[in-house]
C-alpha cells in the first residue's frame, strides 16, 4: 500500500525525516514544505490504530484520526511544547474516541470475515487478533483507553497522566485494573469458545 | 505478604514504576511463587497482543491526502498554495481611473459655449396676410318696384 503523497512524486526533506518531533513541530509552525507530511507519516498509523482499538470500526477510526490531525495542525503555531507531540496527539485522539457518538459496539464474530486484516495471516494469529479486539470491546472505555496508551502506544505514566488529565496515582491504579480486566475477559472468552462480546 | 498484595504491584512492577524496595521484595516473592510469576507473564503478554492486533490494520491509501485537504494544505502535489490574486481588481480599478481621466481631459480641453455645429439663424420678419376688403354696401335703386 503506497502512501498517496508519495505517488505524486513528492518526497519529504531528508533533514525532516531524521529530525526529532520537537524540531518537526517547529518546522510545521514555520510552514516548512514537507513538515506536515513527515509528521503525518510518523503518526498516521499509531493514531488510527489507537482510534481503531478504541472504536472497533476502521472508518470511524480514520475519521477520528483525520479530525485529530487537522486540529493538531491548526493549533501547532500555538503549541508551546509543554508535553510531547505524541502525548498531545494521543490526548486528542482519545478524547475524540471517548466522545464519539457514532461509536458502534465492537462486536466481533471470531469466525467472521475480517475485512481490515491482511488475507495471508495465519489463522491462529487472526483468531488471537479477533479475540483481542473482542476483549477490548468488552472493556469500559476508560480502562480501554489507558490500556492502549500504555501497552500499545508505550506512553509513560507521566505522559498518560498528561494525556488523560489524571493524577499519577489514578493512572497507576486504573492501569492495573485495566490489565486485570483484560486478562479476565480474555480467559472468559477463550474458555467460552469464541462467543461474541456481550458486555462493554 | 499474601499473593494478593503482590498481585496489586505486578502492573507497576511491569512498567518499572515500583519503588526499589518494593520491587526487590516482589522479585524475591516471584522467585518462589509460580502463580504470581505466571500472572506477571500474562500481564506482559497483553502489550504483545495489542500490538499484534494493531499491526494487521490496513490504513486507507488516501488518508494523508484527505487530512491535508481537510487542513487546506496545498503542497500535496508539490505546488505552492495559490495566493489570493489581486490582479483582477487592480485592472478594473486602473481601467476606471483611465476612463475618469479621459473624461476630465476631454472636459477641460474643449472650448466653452455651444457646440460649433450650431449657428444662430437670421430671424425672418413675419408678414401677416392682408385682411379681406370690406364689402362695399350697394344702395337699393329708387322708383322701381320689385316684382
Amino acid at each position: 500500500m503506497e502512501d498517496a503523497v508519495r505517488t505524486t512524486g513528492w518526497s519529504t526533506d531528508g533533514r525532516l525525516a531524521t529530525a526529532d518531533d520537537r524540531a518537526l513541530v517547529a518546522a510545521c509552525a514555520q510552514r516548512k514544505p514537507g513538515a506536515f507530511q513527515e509528521l503525518l507519516s510518523r503518526y498516521r498509523r499509531p493514531a488510527i490504530s489507537l482510534a481503531y482499538q478504541m472504536l472497533g470500526d476502521l472508518e470511524d477510526a480514520e475519521d477520528v484520526a483525520q479530525e485529530a490531525f487537522v486540529r493538531v495542525f491548526q493549533a501547532i503555531p500555538r503549541f508551546r511544547g509543554q508535553a510531547a507531540f505524541s502525548t498531545w496527539l494521543y490526548r486528542i485522539v482519545t478524547n475524540l474516541c471517548l466522545g464519539n457518538r457514532r461509536r458502534k459496539r465492537a462486536t466481533v464474530e471470531l469466525d467472521a470475515v475480517r475485512e481490515p486484516i491482511a488475507p495471508d495471516s495465519p489463522s491462529r494469529q487472526v483468531t488471537e487478533v479477533l479475540l483481542t479486539r473482542q476483549v477490548l470491546a468488552a472493556m469500559t472505555p476508560d480502562l480501554r483507553a489507558i490500556l492502549l496508551l500504555r501497552d500499545q502506544e508505550g506512553l509513560s505514566y507521566t505522559e498518560i497522566a498528561a494525556a488523560l488529565r489524571l493524577p499519577l496515582g489514578t493512572v497507576r491504579s486504573r492501569l492495573s485494573k485495566a490489565r486485570m480486566a483484560f486478562r479476565q475477559i480474555w480467559t472468559d472468552l477463550s474458555s467460552g469458545g469464541g462467543e461474541t462480546a456481550a458486555t462493554g | 505478604m499474601t499473593c494478593r498484595v503482590y498481585e496489586e504491584q505486578l502492573s507497576s512492577y511491569l512498567d518499572g514504576e515500583l519503588p526499589a524496595a518494593r520491587a526487590a521484595r516482589l522479585e524475591a516473592h516471584l522467585k518462589v511463587c509460580p502463580h504470581c510469576q505466571a500472572e506477571l507473564d500474562e500481564l506482559g503478554g497483553i502489550a504483545t497482543r495489542l500490538r499484534a492486533a494493531s499491526s494487521y490494520l490496513q490504513v486507507s491509501h488516501d488518508f494523508d491526502r484527505r487530512v491535508l485537504r481537510a487542513f487546506g494544505y496545498y503542497q500535496v502535489t508539490g505546488w505552492t498554495r495559490p495566493t489570493k490574486s489581486y490582479l483582477k481588481p487592480l485592472v478594473i480599478a486602473a481601467l476606471f481611473l483611465l476612463g475618469a481621466l479621459a473624461g476630465v481631459w476631454h472636459f477641460f480641453t474643449q472650448p466653452l459655449g455651444p457646440p460649433p455645429a450650431w449657428q444662430p439663424q437670421p430671424v425672418m420678419p413675419v408678414v401677416a396676410p392682408a385682411a379681406p376688403a370690406a364689402p362695399i354696401p350697394v344702395a337699393p335703386e329708387r322708383g322701381r318696384r320689385r316684382r
